[in-house]
């Protein structure tokens, strides 16, 4: 076996043992509030027996390992249905980046303590009402304000800001320049006067993401992570690493085992639908796709491993597997013909049909449309030119809006 | 038949559209997904108003006379409001079922009352994912039905059922007084469908047709209310490919709308062709009403119309970005009544083995 496997095996069976009190069935019929209270007894439990921030640094409570180690966890975590998703913004994006650029060491240190044990979250306040795509078209100000600065405008979108202590937030210091040269990000305390956060209830019926709005908020200039008019690069900074989180070849919905299984119990027009050839092709089709997301995310890590850098097929995760998701679940409510119809909101998407159907837009729009993740490949992997910009080069309050 | 509209038609469609789309609202709609067994009244006392319910049925019963042209005229525009109760449908495929298959006693007997709206009736055929089984679960015992009978859209609020049956050795189509019937709730992704199941205990049951008359009666019945429901999803994705082109034209990013981007243009101009191949094949399909060919014609309606609504729904929401998912803009009643009227007249798979048996010459 080797290091690796020993790993996964040490860490299948530590989780193993938390099933019965954090996994699936522990959660059904809880309140949010229980859930998430749950879900900050798991954090701990895993802060506890060293799986958080498995590839962190250890000065900031991390396990010094590798992202072999951190995926192997993941992948091994996924199939118990723990209440780990309030975090996963919070540890995935912000908190990191926060490790890598807040300027007070004793006070970041502090923070990612709290936010790896589960007592502290972070949200990530980029987004607007008036673009998410275009991050750099976004209008939320700072201006100085004494020796720090005063935040004014609305934020969209937000995951689990209702529940977040902090953000990070990038915000427009000066309309005068290019729209990308005007941006500064910050983190800022979510319980500070004047910020105000309301919940949007989603399609599927839950309301995880909120507005933000900020009327005269004051920071210290302590609270900034980038140089004045260098948000833009910390933003991406930050996108690089949410685009490199999304590793579920299901799609973030269900296994293709549970396909197969409905189509073995259903017949259609008097035969098993796993005899129909459509059935069957669908079938071959997505195990085809999945199997090219997998190998890439196993060749991805073998790489690393070997100390090289993977490919751009990386960013493909989402892009595929999202769509196919959505019309595999499509089918599979045909499959079940009325049956198909039944739902109940707080089913899982990773083992309902109906509740992964209808949620699959968000995963086609959250973290970077399918149409924007074709732009990146389009034009930063095989180096097309860029659509026609017309805001480009102009200052920003000369942008026609 | 001609597949050219004439005026009066056109005025249907016109006053329909009219009248629908200032009796409906997004705010009127949402409430009804999260109770179960509620449908939209208004919409339903709209269509007995008008006249809707009587449109298609016999004169010498209360009814306009009219056909599936007019009634699918009707369906495009409720379907363009994502208005409903889903009795207009169903409502006329038991009504035609009595008409084409009943005795005068029971056409006296149903049919002014369901013309006038003042009866609600249903067809329940399917069971679970086989839309017309050929052994259906209940069963039919001498004059008396036992067993549930699935997900029958509208089960919930309806007074006359035309159910088909398993009878001895071979499917049987019954028509049922739904007066003493216990019905379960089914808790949907579109609770205004009133879906319910219904539970059979020594029912009485009249037949209408027996044997290999029977599923071919339940196939034409099917047939019927597949084509109506052609129109309302055609009527579905034409408001959503609108409604995603307005959206293009007005928002903006990286300082020109969307609409700008030959991403989102191309989808929606994808949606055009599915539309308007969806609208034809309606337009044929209802034209072909007492045709020989029917079904045929049915089937492509109903497989291009599902294949419209559906693609309008997803690429909608894709192309409105985050506000697509919220519940408040209600693109979500138009993803959910997709799926529903997806699966309730008969799934795509169920529709392309009718086609592809008939093309082939291997029709049941
Ligand atoms: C469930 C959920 C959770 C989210 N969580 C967060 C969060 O925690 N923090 C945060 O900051 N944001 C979050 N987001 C916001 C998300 O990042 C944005 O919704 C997304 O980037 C799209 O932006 P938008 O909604 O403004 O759509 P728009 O940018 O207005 O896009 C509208 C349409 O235009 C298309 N489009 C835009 N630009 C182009 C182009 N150049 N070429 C082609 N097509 C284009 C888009 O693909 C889309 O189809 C979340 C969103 C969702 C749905």
């Amino acid at each position: 076996m080797s290091d690796l496997e020993i790993y996964r095996s040490k860490a299948a069976a530590w989780l193993a043992t938390m099933a019965p009190e954090f996994g699936r069935d522990a959660r059904k019929g809880l309140t949010e509030a229980d859930d998430l209270a749950l879900g900050r007894r798991y954090q701990k439990a895993k802060f506890d027996a060293g799986y958080a921030g498995i590839n962190w640094p250890t000065e900031y409570g991390g396990q010094g390992l590798t992202h072999l180690e951190k995926v192997t966890f993941d992948a091994e975590e996924m199939k118990y249905g723990f209440p780990n998703f309030y975090f996963g913004i919070s540890l995935g994006m912000p908190v990191p980046v926060l490790m890598q650029f807040g300027s007070d060491r004793e006070f970041v240190k502090e923070r990612v303590l709290k936010a790896l044990q589960g007592e502290e979250i972070w949200c990530q306040l980029f987004s607007e009402p008036s673009g998410g795509s275009d991050l750099a078209g976004l209008r939320t100000k700072a201006e100085p304000d004494g020796n720090g600065w005063k935040i004014n405008g609305q934020k969209v979108w937000t995951s689990w800001a209702h529940y977040s202590d902090y953000g990070v937030i990038v915000v427009r210091t000066d309309p005068t320049v290019p729209k990308h040269k005007g941006l500064t990000y910050f983190w800022v305390d979510m319980k500070a006067p004047g910020v105000t956060v309301r919940p949007i209830r989603l399609a599927g019926g839950d309301s995880h993401v909120n507005e933000v709005f900020f009327d005269d908020v004051k920071i210290s200039d302590d609270h900034r992570m980038s140089p004045v008019g260098g948000g833009f690069a910390v933003a991406i900074t930050t996108l690089m690493i949410e685009r490199y989180v999304a590793t579920d070849s299901a799609g973030f919905g269900p296994h293709l085992d549970l396909f197969v299984d409905l189509a073995k119990d259903i017949a259609l027009n008097g035969k098993l639908a796993i005899q129909d050839g459509r059935i069957r092709q669908q079938i071959a089709r997505n195990y085809a796709m999945r199997s090219g997301l997998d190998s890439i995310n196993v060749r991805a890590r073998l790489m690393m491993q070997a100390g090289m850098v993977p490919g751009a097929e990386g960013s493909l995760n989402k892009l595929v597997a999202v769509r196919s998701r959505q019309k595999l679940s499509e089918l599979a409510i045909d499959l079940q013909g009325t049956d198909g119809f039944a739902f109940d909101e707080h089913a899982s998407q990773k083992e309902d049909w109906a509740s992964s159907w209808i949620n699959a837009p968000t995963g086609r729009i959250a973290g970077g449309s399918d149409e924007t993740l074709l732009n990146t490949i389009a034009e930063k992997v095989l180096g097309l030119p860029q659509d026609h910009r017309p805001d480009k080069g102009i200052p920003f309050n000369q942008i026609p809006a | 038949m001609t597949i050219l509209y004439d005026e009066g038609q056109q005025a249907i469609a016109t006053e329909s559209r009219r009248v629908l789309e200032a009796r409906s609202s997004i705010e009127a709609l949402l409430p009804l997904l999260e109770s179960v067994g509620e449908y939209h009244r208004p919409f339903w006392d709209t269509a007995k108003e008008q006249g809707w319910t009587a449109l298609a049925l016999p004169e010498t019963h209360g009814g306009l006379g009219l056909g599936l042209v007019e009634l699918g005229l009707i369906a495009h525009q409720a379907g363009r409001s994502v208005s409903g109760a889903p009795f207009l449908t169903s409502g006329f495929g038991a009504a035609k079922a009595i008409e084409l298959y009943g005795t005068e006693a029971q056409k006296e007997r149903w049919l002014p009352r369901l013309a006038s709206g003042e009866s609600i009736g249903v067809i329940a055929f399917a069971a679970g994912p086989d839309a017309l089984p050929s052994r259906p679960d209940v069963t039919l015992t001498g004059d008396l039905l036992d067993g549930v009978a699935r997900g029958v859209s509208g089960g919930l609020a309806a007074d006359v059922a035309v159910v088909l049956a398993n009878g001895p050795g071979m499917p049987v189509l019954t028509l049922v007084d739904l007066a003493d019937v216990e019905r379960t709730p089914v808790a949907g992704f579109d609770n205004s469908r009133c879906l319910a199941d219904l539970g059979f205990s020594s029912t009485p049951a009249e037949p209408l047709a027996v044997g290999h008359a029977a599923r071919d009666a339940a196939l034409h019945i099917l047939g019927l209310q597949a084509v109506v429901t052609a129109h309302e999803q055609t009527g579905g994705a034409e408001v959503l490919m609108e409604i995603a082109r307005d959206y293009a034209l007005t928002r903006r990013a990286f300082g020109q709308p969307i609409g700008a981007f030959q991403s989102v243009k191309h989808r929606i101009a994808e949606l055009y062709g599915l539309v308007e191949l969806a609208r034809a094949n309606c337009i044929h399909a209802a034209a072909r009403e007492s045709a020989a060919d029917f079904i045929i014609a049915a089937a492509a309606a109903r497989l291009s119309a599902t294949e419209a609504y559906d693609t309008a729904a997803r690429d909608c929401v894709q192309i409105h970005g985050g506000i697509g998912v919220t519940w408040e803009i209600g693109l979500h009643l138009h993803m959910r009544r997709a799926r529903s009227l997806a699966i309730e007249q008969g799934s795509s798979l169920f529709w392309e083995d009718v086609l592809v048996d008939r093309l082939a010459g291997e029709a049941a």
